[in-house]
């Protein structure tokens, strides 16, 4: 009796170029929109996982390993499988308004910025199963 | 009769109610209309047959866990789950949003 499908829930995609990767939901459109009329919502993942990184790595190369691809998309929730994982990360920007995906280059920022976003949270050291590829 | 079952009271007590959702109340029977209350948070109660294929039983489970649902494993498979809801089809697992006049909710909460 508890919605769980709620932001910052951490989802892992079933369908689609990015089955298997895990994400965050960022934006739940409950009813649908016009162009939607099902349950959908916006999420943010890792279309890149970043590579293990090491004690022994150079600064350079923790950095270089540390990087992620980031993806934005806009999923059924019967594509979706939710996990008892949260991942509070503020995303709000990313999901300014309605349109946030409208544009091509909208759409670029907002990945850029969600990028950023995990990128600093993944060298936190915090969420690591988010971080890890799902191996299957 | 299996040994796994409690008494053939209870059974039958389940038997019961279901009959009396079914009559006065509002469910779903099948896979995807279950998962489908689950996610909006819906649904009461489900019900899983006993030869549900078990990827879909810990599905079910796993949504249920998130949402704080209960899940009742019935003593039987899909024919008598069907036949129990007075169907002329198999049901595997079903989804009561609304008991009516049944207090099927409020004895059974075992999982």
């Amino acid at each position: 009796m508890v919605k769980f499908l709620k932001p910052g829930k951490a989802v892992i995609l079933l369908q689609g170029r990015f089955a298997g990767r895990k994400a965050v939901i960022v934006r739940v459109f409950e009813e649908g929109t016009r162009d939607r009329p099902y349950g959908h919502c916006l999420v943010a993942g890792l279309a890149k996982y970043p590579k293990k990184v090491i004690r022994k790595d150079s600064a350079k190369k923790t950095a270089k390993k540390s990087r992620v691809k980031c993806f934005l998309k806009l999923v059924n929730f019967t594509h979706l499988m939710p996990t008892r994982y949260t991942l509070d990360v503020d995303l709000k920007e990313v999901a300014s308004g309605p349109d946030a995906l409208a544009t091509r280059d909208k759409k670029v920022a907002a990945c850029k910025t969600a990028k950023e976003r995990l990128e600093e949270r993944f060298k936190t050291g915090k969420n690591r199963w988010f971080f890890t590829k799902l191996r299957f | 009769m299996a040994p796994t079952k409690k008494t053939k009271k209870s059974t039958d007590n389940i038997n019961n109610k279901l009959q009396l959702v079914m009559k006065s109340g509002k469910y779903t029977l099948g896979y995807k209309t279950v998962l489908k209350t689950l996610r909006n948070s819906k649904g009461k109660l489900i019900i899983l047959a006993n030869n549900c294929p078990p990827l879909r039983k810990s599905e079910i489970e796993y949504y249920a866990m998130l949402g704080k649902i209960s899940v009742h494993h019935f003593h039987g498979n899909n024919v008598d789950l069907g036949t129990a809801c007075g169907k002329y089809y198999r049901v595997c697992c079903l989804s009561i949003i609304d008991p009516g006049d049944s207090d099927i909710i409020n004895t059974t909460p075992a999982q």
